[in-house]
């Protein structure tokens, strides 16, 4: 039977690469060898994740292997006929499906282990042959739960073998008896029939309990616990006529009532709305830069805020968080990070600000489709029950930017057509039934595109998929919204009601002017604006004159200005600046106002900078005491006034946020685009870059093997205690892990200059957990090893490899070195052969044997920290604890993972054969070679 | 994209571009369902709002119809969100009718089992609803039809009404059509009325709205009671149908504070029917005084509250409002609808001008600058007081009597809102003055000599405001108003519009203190000037004394 990790090796170059991209997270960070390769596949996240990409097909089949393989092997000629029956088309799906979930390598065939290419690519075609049987992945049955497809478990069956029913086994017993089965047992039946198998049994005296006892006496039923009865896996199987699906999934179809929508209609729409979220932006950073808005302590923005926002920008409430959103994702607005804390514009609103409209348009766009911020969040109550604020840290959630790719690339599939969040949700259900988004979340991001305008009256806009299909360049998405913008109309008609209608997108200089002169009272197709005398003094204001006003209106005005217009501008102007205000530091009055005009005029007193008011007011430029202090100089006898009075006029102050606030709002915004933790969503590496490590991964592991075939020869088999070998293994492995160790010296423990070396590979999760184990265990060794003689020149080995290891891991795999020294120090206890002291690698070969139901040695670790070695048959490996058969002492025994020190296949070679592992020699060895 | 003259906005307002080739066929093509808002020269603005887009409805539009209407016209894409809206929007007129059941009397069916679910479970139905008859229906009390109406247009259910009039008690009634005859617009909206049942009837002042009226009745050929809003206006509706139907004096009845006759025939003011004694209504028997046939409303947007409450009971008699506009200043035009009846006619000013019908007006904002003694006052006056100070400035008197010689030989009225400023001005100008305590028979004698032309000025205090018929006059001036009010701007605009035996443009001045709130008010009357069509100047009062 072959092994999962022999199957990978058994794999051509082309199948790993595509294994690769298709579950990214095992490629990053590089696995060292094809056998953490293999853990790295089978441990439960990965596997979870694996499941949750994939369609609906393909999870028929992977439950259909599984569901199918707990009896008997299982060939693609089998799985074809119990999810596809006799149907042709529905036969063409699962072999597609089978194909997709080999390449995901969630089911792999049986193939012989070989170490040469040429095999390779044989037994690689020879994998669409019907009789090749097929296994699921080690640990995939746990993930489907204890009823894939809908069937019992196959125990029930033996452990009612016992019993003193004796069940049906031919299809046609069982249709048999059900024919005189007497009234509601076929409903019973049928109830459980496709799944779940279990139902609770009915209580006495009723209908149905007697029609389930009925059952139960003939087998049809079983008894699961005292209160459940289950329906047999033969018996199902027998009614289902052998089929594990009623029918394959079909990938849906565009839903026939759902409207279609004119491009032009969507074009319009969509531009409509894009340029109005870009205005909106605008606004909310005008608004802020004037009044900041203040910072809760928890970081987000207040009711009381949010609600000034939607006023001010004439929106409800949710599009208001949405806004302020999207403005905080593309860094526009930011915390200033005062003591007080506000929100204010960054720089980077400049920069937004000096683009055109669609440029602007695309780096928000591009900003929403790869934020992780929630804004559809805010309002709603946390687990706390408090209330999530918009910008509030804590909205962010990583899968958001995944979210919304796939709810566009639904769109984008059904061409020009406008979903609802449910027929959305319909296509994701099948295209990944294992991971589908919660309807509220989609229906959010419906109403975000539609607000953006990447969606236009429901349907995905040719900007939208501009921004879809371009990655990262915002010039293509602009480009398209630029071409979808309609032509700009450079004319207002002014009429007698002090209103002017733009028939049309008004142009740029038009759109200036009457922002400047005017407030607008509609928009859409056509622009409206009303002119009142608060808005024409507003533009006087800001420096326009009465006559320039009229001139720049009757530029753009079809026929003249009318003339109740003309006299409002005019009145504005008579009525502008009667008030005049200025700064001055002090003054001077006096009753008589002859005693000031001598002031003025006298040069002595110049400096002063006085000015005269009124006859009787003098204004100064120079401080009062000053003013006084000059005055009487002059032989005049001054008294100060208090400052009552005194007019003071200060120009708004902009404000912004500095580069270092922006910067850390983009990192934010970055980090959480890019997530790096262990459960994030990866985009796949490069096929270049994937297509590099595939040779590196084969290498390092054919040396293992070689290795252990050498040693293999080599050292006599070990017998005896068993629990010698092991102890040495347990001594082994901590030794390649923090030294330059070779074959000779594994007691060199961590050293201070191997230690930098570690830490700068060790990036990924198991590593790290590899890393603490070994610290744990070696932790007391490797202070005194420190002093041990010959220690010195390790010390200096080990740098020099941490060095390679550094240098080779910048290059990221780009060469043998590289992979080596990934190898010397990552792969630990990574062990040649089937054996294994790698936690990773022994959980593999502990799902592996689960999977197989076949025994392995494995070394445990006593209370006492007493190493002791027990031949047990592992049953399942789940939640960080192994659950085994000693069939030895008939007994079975549930062990924390963290307790197992190695693990070695039974029919392998016995323990104690290995010690550091080949790869770390040869790492060091090369190490030391490039240094 | 087409060329359309229609753009559409997202805010539901339609422009229509008056310069196109299509203007004329798409704002006929909208006036059933789009309420004109403004019409300023170049682009008139439409709304669509659920009112309008019920009223047509009830003219027997679909929303297919509106949404064709829509595309077709529309110069740019119609915003899907809006299309959307306006079909749901008008599919929920109708689902629930009011029909008479011919065992169980009147009953609320339902086309749709759920709207009636909802409705029922509202709060608003307790009580106005009997028995379930089955799925869709459910009995009605016959005296909560009205009050029921209102409540399920409150819901957003508005009901169609099919459950039929009693007939009333017949009385011959014709038009005697001798030397004149009804205006096809006048025709049509009688005819849209008749076919409809019940329903508003919107023609401009000046239009002839008597005559509409007068029509109805013909039709009718019952018993009519008609409610009005004043004395005067009553005795004119009588000299009207005296002089218009088959009617005599002795078939009319009044019934105001002065009489109480009770006639085939009967004229009612607004005012004595809302006459409390006692917390009660005295004179509500009046209405089932006799079996009335028709109830003509006249000024309906005048309509005053308590009176739609008395008009709830009485959904089983045919009623016919006319006014010159749908809009109330106090937002009550959802009860016009549900209790008077959906729009049926609907004539926009402009059209009927151009039609000859009514004269064209030539608008004119005199700014008076004040004196700086009385600026200094006004600049210091209580909030309260400022609108008196300003509007009645002292300088208002000498442009007044300015513009009265620019129109020597004209029929001009003066009209004003404060009494001291009013008899100020008639004596200044030497014309006499009405206001509401000049007796009917003074009133009656001054309109008759102003109307004969024995007199050419008359200053009027807001008594003036509603239907008095003077036919001549040519020039008004208002000096005061009441605020902002754009209905009053809307009545006082009525005076001149009457078409002239020379077919002279009138001339409606407004003089207004500069810099005060009297230019404010006057801002809001004349936007609603400018969004009827009438083109609008504002001249300086300083300038009149140079064209002078």
């Amino acid at each position: 039977m072959a092994t999962f990790t022999g199957y990978l090796r058994a794999c051509g170059d082309d199948d790993l690469v595509t294994l690769l991209r298709l579950r990214p997270d095992l490629a990053s960070p590089s696995p060292s060898t094809l056998s953490s390769l293999a853990a790295r596949a089978t441990s439960r996240a990965s596997l979870e994740r694996a499941l949750a990409a994939v369609d609906a097909g393909v999870l028929q089949v992977v439950e259909a292997v599984v569901a199918l393989g707990a009896e008997r092997p299982v060939t693609a000629a089998s799985v074809r006929a119990a999810v596809a029956g006799d149907d042709a088309a529905g036969a063409r799906l699962v072999d597609a499906a089978l194909a997709d979930a080999q390449a995901r390598a969630l089911v792999h065939p049986d193939l012989p282990e070989g170490p040469d290419a040429g095999a390779r690519t044989a037994r690689r075609r020879s994998t669409s042959r019907d009789d090749v049987p097929l296994h699921a992945a080690p640990g995939l049955a746990e993930l489907l739960g204890p009823y894939p497809a809908g069937l019992a478990p196959v125990e029930h069956h033996r452990a009612d073998a016992h019993a003193d029913t004796h069940g049906p086994e031919d299809p046609a017993e069982v249709r048999a008896l059900l024919q005189d089965a007497p009234a509601g047992a076929r409903q019973v039946v049928d109830a459980l029939l496709w799944g779940p198998p279990v139902g609770l049994a009915p209580s006495n005296a009723t209908a149905t309990a007697g029609a389930v006892q009925w059952l139960l006496r003939r087998g049809l039923l079983v008894h699961g616990d005292s209160r459940h009865v289950v329906l047999p896996r033969r018996v199902a199987l027998a009614l289902r006529d052998g089929r594990t699906h009623r029918a394959p999934a079909l990938p849906p179809t565009v839903p026939t009532d759902a409207p279609h929508r004119s491009p032009a209609l969507v074009t319009a729409e969509s531009v409509a709305a894009g340029e109005h979220v870009v205005r909106l932006v605008a606004r909310l950073a005008h608004l802020w830069e004037r009044a900041p808005a203040p910072v809760l302590r928890s970081g987000g923005l207040g009711v009381r805020e949010l609600r000034r926002v939607a006023t001010t920008l004439d929106i409800d409430e949710a599009e208001a968080a949405f806004v302020v959103e999207l403005a905080g994702a593309a860094g526009l607005v930011a915390d200033d990070g005062e003591e007080s804390p506000s929100f204010l514009p960054t720089l980077d609103l400049d920069d937004w600000t000096a683009l055109d409209v669609p440029a602007r348009w695309a780096v928000l766009a591009r900003t929403w489709l790869a934020t992780p911020r929630t804004p559809w969040l805010v309002g709603s109550r946390d687990e706390r029950g408090a209330v999530r604020a918009a910008l509030d840290p804590e909205l962010h959630r990583t899968w958001a930017p995944r979210l919304r790719r796939s709810v566009l690339g639904v769109l984008a599939d059904a061409d020009g057509v406008a979903l609802t969040a449910h027929q959305v949700l319909d296509v994701l259900r099948w295209r990944a039934p294992r991971a589908v988004p919660p309807e509220p979340a989609v229906t959010a991001v419906l109403v975000e595109a539609g607000r953006l305008g990447v969606l236009g009256a429901g349907a995905l806009s040719p900007a939208g998929r501009a921004l879809l299909a371009s990655a990262d360049d915002d010039r293509t998405a602009a480009d398209a919204f630029a071409a979808a913008l309609p032509p700009a109309v450079d004319e207002v008609l002014l009429q007698g009601d002090l209103t002017g209608i733009v028939p049309g997108r008004p142009s740029a200089a038009l759109e200036a002017l009457l922002d400047a002169t005017s407030h607008v009272e509609s928009r859409g197709g056509a622009l409206t604006v009303r002119f009142t005398p608060t808005t024409v003094r507003a533009a006087l204001d800001a420096g326009a004159t009465a006559d320039q006003v009229l001139a720049d209106l009757a530029a753009h005005a079809r026929g003249v200005v009318p003339q109740p217009l003309e006299y409002l501008v005019r009145d504005a102007a008579r009525r502008h600046g009667r008030l005049r205000a200025g700064t001055a530091s002090s003054y001077v009055r006096a009753d008589d106002p002859t005693l000031l005009a001598g002031l003025v005029d006298d040069p002595r007193l110049a400096d002063l900078g006085l000015v005269a008011l009124a006859p009787t007011v003098l204004v100064a430029q120079a401080s009062t005491r000053e003013l006084v202090d000059v005055l009487r100089e002059r032989g005049l006898a001054p008294v100060t006034e208090g400052p009552d009075g005194q007019v003071l006029h200060l120009e708004p102050v902009v404000r912004r946020v500095g580069r270092r606030g922006a910067a850390a709002a983009r990192r934010r915004a970055s980090a959480a685009v890019a997530p790096t933790g262990p459960t994030a969503f990866r985009e796949p590496l490069p096929d270049a870059r994937l297509a590099a490590l595939v040779p590196e991964l084969r290498r390092a592991d054919a040396e293992q093997v070689t290795d252990r075939v050498a040693r293999t020869r080599d050292l006599p088999h070990p017998g005896g205690d068993p629990t010698a070998p092991p102890a040495a293994s347990l001594r082994a492995a901590p030794g390649p892990a923090v030294g330059p160790g070779d074959g000779d010296g594994p007691r060199t423990p961590g050293t201070p200059g191997a230690r930098p070396g570690t830490t700068d590979v060790e990036t990924g999760a198991s590593y790290a957990r590899r890393a603490a184990a070994v610290r744990a265990r070696g932790a007391g060794r490797a202070d005194s090893g420190a002093g041990e003689p010959g220690g010195g020149g390790d010390v200096t080995g080990a740098g020099r490899a941490g060095a390679g290891v550094r240098g080779a891991l910048a290059r990221t795999g780009g060469g043998a070195a590289g992979a080596a020294g990934v190898g010397a120090v990552g792969s630990v206890g990574s062990v040649g052969g089937e054996g294994t002291a790698d936690p990773a690698a022994a959980l593999v070969l502990l799902r592996e044997a689960a999977a197989e139901r076949s025994t392995v040695w494995v070394e445990l670790v006593g209370p006492q920290g007493v190493p002791e070695r027990r031949l047990l048959r592992p049953v399942h490996v789940e939640g960080g604890r192994l659950r085994a058969v000693d069939p030895a002492r008939e007994a079975e025994l549930t062990v924390a993972v963290h307790r197992i020190a190695s693990v070695q296949r039974a029919d392998d070679d016995p323990p104690g054969t290995r010690f550091g592992t080949p790869g770390d020699t040869t790492a060091a060895d090369e190490a030391k070679e490039t240094t | 994209m087409t060329n359309g003259p229609l753009i559409v906005q997202s805010d539901k307002t339609l422009l229509l571009e008056v310069d196109h080739d299509q203007a004329d066929a798409c704002r006929r093509a909208i006036a059933p369902f789009a309420e004109l808002e403004r019409a300023p020269e170049h682009v008139h603005t439409y709304r669509l709002t659920p009112l309008g887009l019920w009223n047509a409805r009830a003219a027997g539009h679909d929303a297919e119809q509106v949404v064709d209407v829509l595309l077709e016209y529309s110069r740019y894409p119609v915003p899907h969100a809006l299309l959307v809206d306006v079909a749901e929007t008008m599919s929920r007129y109708g689902r629930l009718q009011l029909v008479q059941h011919p065992v169980h009397g009147l009953v609320l069916h339902a086309l749709d089992a759920a709207v009636l679910a909802e409705v029922m479970r509202s709060k608003r139905t307790a009580g106005l609803l009997g028995a379930r008859i089955d799925e869709t229906d459910v009995v009605v009390h016959p005296s909560e039809r009205g009050h029921l109406k209102q409540v399920l247009l409150k819901l957003g259910w508005p009901a169609e009404d099919l459950a039929g009039y009693v007939d009333g008690e017949a009385h011959a009634i014709d038009l005697a059509q001798d030397g004149w005859h009804l205006r096809p617009y006048q025709e049509h909206a009688v005819e849209s009325f008749w076919h409809g049942g019940s329903g508003v009837v919107v023609l401009p002042c000046g239009a002839g709205k008597t005559l509409v009226g007068a029509g109805a009745m013909a039709k009718s050929s019952t018993t009519t009671l008609i409610l009005v809003t004043n004395t005067v206006s009553a005795r004119q509706w009588r000299d009207e149908l005296v002089r218009r139907t088959s009617l005599t004096e002795d078939e009319i009845g009044e019934y105001s504070g002065a009489r109480k006759e009770i006639r085939p025939v009967t004229i009612a003011t607004y005012q004595v029917l809302t006459t409390k004694r006692k917390g009660v209504y005295t004179h509500l028997e009046l209405l089932d005084a006799r079996d009335w046939g028709l109830i003509v409303y006249d000024e309906v947007h005048l309509l005053p509250a308590p009176i739609f409450r008395m008009t709830a009971d009485l959904q089983a008699r045919r009623r016919l409002g006319l006014t010159a506009t749908l809009v109330r200043e106090d937002g009550r035009e959802d009860e016009v609808f549900s209790l008077i009846g959906p729009k049926r006619f609907d004539a926009p000013w402009k059209d009927i001008e151009a039609q000859g019908y009514i004269a064209p007006a030539d608008c004119i904002e005199v700014r008076l600058t004040l004196p700086d003694h009385e600026r200094m006052l006004y600049a210091t006056a209580e909030p309260e007081d400022k609108y008196r100070l300003a509007a009645t400035a002292a300088g208002k008197n000498r442009v007044v009597e300015r513009l009265v010689a620019q129109h020597e030989g004209d029929q001009v009225l003066v009209i004003g809102q404060y009494l001291d400023q009013l008899h100020e001005l008639a004596e200044h100008i030497d014309a006499d003055l009405i206001t509401g305590e000049t007796t009917v028979r003074e009133r009656q004698r001054l309109f008759d000599a102003f109307r004969a032309g024995e007199i050419h000025k008359l200053v009027v205090s807001k008594v003036a405001n509603f239907s008095i018929d003077l036919p001549e006059a040519s020039v008004a001036i208002q000096v005061s108003g009441s605020f902002g009010s754009r209905q009053e701007e809307a009545q006082r605009l009525g005076r001149i519009m009457r078409p002239k035996s020379d077919g002279k443009t009138a001339h409606f001045y407004t003089v207004v203190a500069r810099d005060t709130v009297d230019q404010e008010f006057a801002a809001h009357r004349q936007r609603f000037l400018a969004e009827q069509g009438y083109a609008y100047s504002i001249v300086d009062a300083e300038d009149l004394d140079v064209a002078q």
